[in-house]
């Protein structure tokens, strides 16, 4: 090819879709987009993927937003404004221009069909999908010299699933040579790797294509009838006449090859647990591969005890604490709380998520919860314990994580109002 | 009978796109810019729509856009006097490009050939 590294990122505009409704990680999407969740203690989930597109070298983002986009853009406002537009760098937040249709994005595609007026204006050679969703660590610039050298259309990053997880993603067939031959959404009989019964290849969602390419075709979706979905439509469409190639993501993750896709509660409570484990699949600490964030100004978290007994000592074990966090003669365990969190005398939590500014009364029982912000949870209360009770109350998950949304008024006697 | 709907601003062109595009069979209709074919295409549903760029008011391009999003599958034939705006990406949502020229075969060409192809994936 004869490109330098330089130039191949510098031609790439890096896309993030952030639009999606997530509807299935309410009520923690009640005042916010999906990408603008907080996750591990002080990030929000758009900061992974923010994260690997600045660590791999592009400087070129676009955030296409749309439902709920408030706390989303104020997130970036304050932690992403680091990019210096004279030197061709930027982070952008475009809300729908409504230029080619008076409509919401209808999915995917359509997202970046409704977006062609700034393809045409900033011009990249490549573009680069990214979903503002998935916790993961990835150098996209692996893959964008992969699609170069093997002189691709659309490359389609891909990671290798089990044949249980196989029928929760849209499922890749590829030949010996790498080349997608056929795409199967959600199979109840998915086709293997060639030479690997068991090994499966799921879709992630990221996507680069050569932009002139990307433009016929989300032009041409948008005249037939379909889901206006990059993985549904597109993809299927482009294997019989392009050149579709997959790329692994164990050759692009930056360590363990670990992705998830925080798609309802249970997902986003098992990565949250993921990042608990004494030996994280999941690391924030790689100084190869910071992961950024805006925090504001916080004192030390100040974890006080009274008592030197260890069976009655304030502590926390196993658990995130950010800044700002006091825990005051409580016990905290196997628990990520985010700055400003308090937890008075005597508490217990346990197996839980607290987010920003909740406060956890005296004497309170919290297990398998994850609290949104700004929660006064009263003296004495129990959540968690008792399911059948919660579930009159709160959101309770099939696994049995209760979530009480933000800024919840919790009235005397707990007579709360019944969330749906 | 088969409707056109003409987008153009030049008076003396508009008469001239008429005629001869009856004289081909067509039942023909103008719009004078974006804004009134936008309001046409949705009211009169024609089977194909031959549109300027370049016109006062709203332009052929963003006329397009709009149209395309109330009826996606309206066949749409740029008609313009300029070929740079081929490369530009929001010409591509059109069905054919045709440079302006005081021989009007070539766009009349183009019409039978985008009609045909629609008969066609209709015909599937």
């Amino acid at each position: 090819m004869g490109r330098t590294t330089h130039n191949m990122l510098k031609d790439t505009l890096a896309v993030v879709l952030a639009g999606g409704q997530g509807e299935r990680l309410y009520p923690l999407t009640k005042d916010r987009a999906k990408p603008a969740v907080p996750f591990g203690g002080v990030y929000r989930i758009i900061d992974f993927t923010l994260s690997n597109a600045v660590n791999s070298g592009l400087r070129r983002i676009d955030v296409l937003t749309q439902y709920k986009s408030y706390s989303l853009q104020r997130h970036l406002q304050l932690g992403w404004n680091i990019f210096n537009y004279e030197l061709g760098e930027y982070l952008q937040v475009i809300p729908p221009q409504q230029r080619m249709a008076s409509v919401w994005y209808r999915g995917t595609a359509d997202a970046l069909y409704q977006n062609i007026y700034i393809l045409e204006k900033e011009r990249p050679q490549w573009v680069l999908i990214l979903s503002g969703d998935h916790i993961y660590k990835m150098d996209y610039a692996r893959m964008l010299k992969y699609h170069i050298d093997r002189d691709s259309d659309l490359t389609v990053a891909c990671i290798e699933v089990t044949r249980e997880e196989a029928s929760r993603f849209g499922i890749v067939h590829m030949d010996e040579d790498s080349r997608i031959i056929s795409f199967d959404e959600k199979p109840a009989d998915p086709k293997p790797i060639p030479g690997r019964p068991d090994a499966f290849l799921g879709s992630m969602g990221v996507y680069v294509f050569n932009t002139e390419e990307l433009v016929r075709q989300v032009i041409a979706d948008s005249k037939r009838s379909t889901d206006h979905d990059f993985g549904r439509n597109i993809l299927p469409q482009m294997i019989h006449n392009r050149d579709v190639f997959v790329y692994n993501f164990a050759q692009g993750s930056v360590g363990n090859p670990y992705w998830r896709d925080i798609g309802t509660i249970d997902a986003y409570s098992s990565a949250s647990r993921d990042l608990l484990e004494s030996n994280p699949p999941f690391v924030m600490d790689d100084p190869a591969w910071p992961i950024r964030t805006y925090q504001g100004q916080h004192p030390p978290a100040r974890i006080v005890s009274t008592h030197r007994d260890p069976h009655n000592c304030g502590a926390a074990i196993n658990s995130l604490i950010s800044a700002g966090s006091v825990i005051n003669n409580a016990r905290v365990s196997d628990s990520i709380l985010s700055p400003g969190v308090v937890v008075e005398d005597g508490a217990e939590v346990e197996g839980c998520v607290i987010m920003q500014g909740t406060i956890v009364g005296k004497g309170c029982k919290l297990r398998n919860t994850i609290i949104d912000k700004y929660v006064h949870v009263p003296p004495g209360m129990q959540i968690g314990i008792n399911l059948e009770e919660d579930s009159h109350r709160f959101t309770v998950t099939k696994s049995g994580v209760v979530v009480i949304p933000k800024e919840l008024p919790f009235e005397q006697g707990f007579e709360v109002p019944v969330s749906s | 009978m088969t409707k056109i709907l003409v987008v153009e601003d030049d008076k003396n062109q508009q008469e001239l796109y008429r005629q001869e595009l009856m004289d081909e069979g067509y039942e023909v209709d103008v719009a004078s810019d974006g804004k009134e074919a936008i309001t046409k295409a949705t009211k009169d549903r024609p089977d194909l729509i031959v549109l300027d760029i370049s016109m006062p008011g709203m332009d052929g391009i963003e006329a397009m856009g709009k149209i395309l999003g109330t009826d996606n599958r309206i066949p749409i034939v740029l008609n313009t006097a300029y070929s740079s705006y081929k490369d530009n990406f929001m010409t591509w949502s059109a069905d054919a490009y045709v440079i302006k020229s005081a021989d009007l075969t070539p766009l009349k060409n183009t019409i039978k050939q985008v009609l045909e192809n629609v008969r066609q994936q209709s015909g599937k």
